[in-house]
């Protein structure tokens, strides 16, 4: 398992040294950096400046090369939109963003295993239909309007829940939920079909034949063998959640990595956005490692070989 | 030797007019059926049979009889599209046939057990050799940790399992085929069930592990008298270890009765076709010709009159296709044919 | 084309209801969009500041002028949902070729050549698998200049992953075949076998992931035109309309349920047709 283990771990940092680039060189996509961040219609004098201050006359590579020692060395700059150190500001809402994608990723298994498991073993029936219409339903709205529309009815109709901001755990409820419904079907299609697979395994004949009960056959024996890929989808959801989260905490104004990543592309602070670029990144090549490491562990086969 | 085998079976076979002990199960008029979009399926066409403590009743025939669907049907085992009905079912005395789910479920691994033909694959691969030892163990007697663990020592052992105390913590895919046969029959015990049921436990086997396997199930019955039913489509098995054979084919019992008087003195043509088809020591001649049965077993669509085997049988009349009477000496022997009963032995 | 409908049979009525419904649905939007000149009332950029955030007509203080009422500018809302089909037809299908495009080549190339070509598309793969795609889109957005084509062009560059993923493997099966290895050593070129053994082979796999991939895309661009970095306006593109309409949302709830709705039957239908397709194009892999 170690030689596995520092394999993954070398493709993993590869993969990060090449988002590295990718995140540096989008400042380039206008053409000109400086003129980027100054914005449309700023004075030459303002134009040089930034040139200057951010060192955009100097050979590419050396500007890569020291963004990169730089950030190695912990220092993220300067936002200038929000005149603070980067690094405080990013990890501050950090923390938001995670919770939020934790919490969505609890709202998606909370309703993608249930009606999996109830998909798979009354395969082919309404119900197995209905769990599908409900995963389908659930992939084709549109996030943000579905967001919207919670809004409506939990802040404005029935005045359960706040509209916007990051206070406390009720300002997560609608957040979570429109993040985690979203990512449920995928999760749902993954237990059902290894779930069905699973239960027409011989050692699902075995627990039966032992007495057991029902939910101890589908819980204990089938349901742990059929959760193992569901693993690996999580970490790698987890990841997608994290990205995705942009549009959903500008709607709620939650005070996270994706709001924050929002403003600062509306506010021309590219530095900040670069920054929340590969660190996001960094955060999914992390999390797949670690689900790959999870699989092989959860693998008796492979842990115990 | 055979015969010999059979004059000690002749001699040690009570007659039928004293007390015989109480049968574990008894089961009469035994149906299966599956619905298919193709029609309806007899898999198992009014089977009965009854096994006493300490015996061991074999059920042979060749693939597809329905010999796997009748042990599933004892069992409750069978799938969800399977409709099942009996005349009587009797387990340990009691009427089952009208018992509740959750009842049935209580007996089930614990005095009823069951064991199956590939080792490989009936142990869940994430949990370990002791986890799937006890959980029944505890679940049927509400025991301990520690009594099933001890149980379970114990019970390896006694299936001829060496540190039994390791393998416990051990994952299946660290054992062999023949040691997960031998865990999956310790398992089978544990709950010391009335009744064993072993559909082709060593078959898929290597050869030599086979008779070890059997010899094993042969001891453990002796030392704790339970009932077994043995499944197989080896006659040679059955010749080794049955003291009641139960033929079947297309779904029926075509013949049933000791063991001896199978091998003797068959009646039913598919047996004799059967056991002329194997070499017999002592019987068969060196350098003889083994027989065959031609034809194919019926389709077991649709309607289903007559006798199932009428189209290979050498000895078919008219009157197969109609109503087929069933035979029964007092000894307990029967078997369906409109032949005559003949006291010639199988050639 | 006709050479499928041999291949495969004629897709089963009763069993794969999705494909009919799926591409029912799509049929009708799909008109609504070619002939939006021909069955919009009004012209929707036509602002008419007499009548203005009108509803429906299903409301008291709706009219038969504007069935589907007006929004803040006094433009036709039924106008606009039949154009703003266009845009998001129109966007669905062009990063689904474009993204195509790029995905089955470096796919096809990877899972015919293995090796070294393999390793290569598997890292650049993973790489564009570890980028927040829509993180980096608005980036981009932005930095270009916001138009429907800068965002077509994008999306295209960016969502070509999943193409590359499934035209890999499919690739690598087909190209166990016997007639490959026929082909192979008849002497064509490689050129040759993969598009005339290899591509008609996996195309079932590509046109599932394209149907897809266009419901993801539009899905993308509705999002990056609500948070401003889209589409940018008088288009009337779903997304901005709901953007748009957002703060007067609670007064005029059909403003934003209107479009959203839109968006929702119409990926509701892509996927639907996907699914239905799927089941048609690869009958072993029917559960």
């Amino acid at each position: 398992m170690l030689a596995y283990l520092v394999k993954r771990l070398g493709l993993a940092v590869l993969v990060a040294l090449t988002v590295s680039v990718i995140a540096y060189m989008l400042l380039y996509l206008s053409g000109d950096p400086a003129l980027a961040i100054a914005g449309e219609g700023a004075r030459q004098a303002d134009i040089d400046l930034i040139r200057k201050t951010y060192g955009f006359d100097r050979p590419l590579i050396v500007q890569y090369g020291d963004w990169l020692l730089k950030l190695l060395r912990g220092d993220l700059g300067v936002s200038m939109y929000f005149k603070t150190d980067v690094a405080p500001l990013i990890f501050s809402k950090l923390s938001t963003t995670l919770l939020l994608a934790v919490y969505a990723l609890t709202v998606a298994l909370v309703i993608s295993v249930p009606l999996g498991v109830l998909a798979a073993i009354y395969k082919n029936s309404w119900i197995d239909r209905l769990c599908l219409a409900v995963a389908v339903v659930g992939q084709s709205m549109p996030n943000f309007f579905f967001a919207l529309i919670l809004i409506m009815l939990f802040s404005i109709s029935w005045r359960l829940l706040p509209v916007s901001g990051s206070g406390t755990w009720q300002h997560f409820v609608m957040p979570a939920i429109t993040l985690g419904y979203y990512a449920a079907p995928a999760f749902m299609r993954l237990i059902r079909a290894g779930m069905i697979e699973v239960l027409s395994a011989d050692y699902i004949r075995t627990a039966r034949a032992k007495g057991l009960p029902t939910h101890t056959v589908i819980f204990k024996h089938a349901l742990r063998n059929a959760i193992v890929p569901v693993v690996a989808l999580a970490a790698v959801q987890l990841g997608f959640l994290l990205g995705g989260s942009i549009v959903i905490e500008t709607i709620f104004a939650l005070d996270g990595l994706g709001y924050l990543a929002y403003q600062s592309i509306t506010f021309k602070d590219y530095p900040v956005t670069q920054i929340i670029v590969l660190l996001l990144s960094v955060i999914y090549i992390l999390l797949t490692l670690a689900s790959d490491v999870a699989n092989a562990w959860l693998d008796p086969r492979i842990r115990v070989a | 030797m055979t015969s010999q085998l059979i004059t000690e079976s002749l001699v040690t076979q009570p007659p039928a007019s004293t007390a015989m002990p109480q049968n574990v199960l008894d089961i009469t008029g035994l149906t299966v059926d599956i619905a298919t979009p193709r029609g309806t399926l007899h898999v198992v066409r009014d089977v009965s049979l009854h096994v006493k403590r300490g015996e061991t009743l074999c059920i042979v025939g060749e693939s597809g009889c329905g010999k796997s669907m009748t042990s599933l049907a004892i069992m409750g085992l069978l799938p969800k599209a399977a409709k099942r009905s009996s005349t009587r079912f009797e387990f340990l005395g009691e009427e089952l046939s009208q018992g509740s789910k959750g009842h049935i479920n209580d007996l089930r691994g614990n005095k009823m057990a069951m064991i199956f033909q590939e080792p490989m694959t009936a142990l869940n691969p994430a949990y370990t050799i002791g986890e799937q030892l006890t959980e029944h163990y505890r679940h049927h007697l509400k025991a301990s940790e520690a009594d099933a663990r001890a149980r379970a020592v114990s019970l390896l052992e006694k299936v001829g399992i060496a540190s039994a105390g390791q393998r416990l913590g051990q994952y299946p895919h660290q054992l062999s085929g023949g040691l997960r046969q031998r865990v999956m029959i310790a398992m089978s015990l544990m709950c010391d069930p009335e009744l064993l049921i072993a559909d082709e436990p060593s078959t898929a086997l290597d050869v030599t592990i086979q008779a070890q396997i059997l010899r094993l199930l042969a001891d453990l019955q002796k030392e704790l008298g339970i009932a077994m039913v043995l499944i197989t489509h080896d006659l040679g098995v059955v010749a080794r270890i049955a003291d009641r054979v139960a033929v079947m084919y297309a779904g029926q019992v075509v013949e049933q009765g000791s063991a001896a008087e199978i091998f003797s003195v068959p009646q039913h043509p598919y047996t004799r076709g059967l056991i002329s088809c194997i070499p017999i020591p002592g019987r068969t001649i060196p350098g003889g010709k083994l027989g065959t049965i031609p034809g194919v077993v019926p389709s077991l669509l649709g309607d289903m009159t007559g006798c199932a085997f009428r189209d290979r049988c050498t000895s078919a009349q008219a009157s197969c296709a109609s109503s087929i009477p069933v035979h029964e000496t007092p000894r307990g022997h029967q078997w369906r044919c409109v032949l005559e009963p003949t006291k010639v032995i199988a050639a | 084309m006709p050479g499928w409908i041999h291949a495969f049979g004629w897709p089963d009525m009763k069993n794969n209801k999705a494909l009919y419904v799926g591409c029912g649905l799509l049929l009708i939007i799909f008109c609504m969009a070619i002939f939006a000149p021909w069955l919009s009332p009004h012209d929707p950029y036509f602002q008419d500041l007499t009548y203005r955030t009108v509803p429906p007509v299903w409301y008291e203080q709706g009219t038969w002028l504007h069935p589907l009422g007006t929004d803040q500018l006094g433009r036709d809302y039924l106008s606009r949902l039949f154009y703003g089909a266009r845009i998001s037809l129109l966007i669905g299908a062009s990063v689904a070729v474009i993204s195509g495009l790029i995905g089955c080549t470096m796919g096809m190339l990877a899972g015919y050549f293995g090796g070294r070509i393999d390793m290569i598309v598997s890292f650049f793969v993973t790489t564009r698998l570890s980028m927040p795609v829509i993180l980096v889109a608005l980036a981009t957005v932005a930095l270009v200049g916001s138009s429907m084509w800068v965002v077509i062009m994008v999306l295209g560059l960016l969502k070509w992953d999943r193409f590359a993923v499934v035209m890999r493997s499919a690739t690598q099966q087909v190209r166990a075949m016997e007639y490959v290895a026929a082909a192979q050593s008849a002497g064509a070129s490689t050129l040759r076998i993969l598009l005339t053994e290899v591509l008609p082979n996996v195309l079932p796999h590509l046109i599932v992931i394209a149907t897809l991939e266009a419901a993801s895309a539009i899905l993308l661009e509705a999002a990056l035109s609500f948070l401003g970095l889209g589409v940018q306006p008088p288009l009337p593109s779903w997304g901005l309309m709901i953007s748009e309409a957002k703060s007067y949302m609670f007064f005029s709830f059909w403003l934003i349920a209107i479009p959203g709705t839109a968006l929702a039957v119409l990926i509701f239908a892509i996927n639907l047709a996907g699914d239905g397709l799927h089941q048609w194009l690869t009958p072993q892999e029917r559960g």
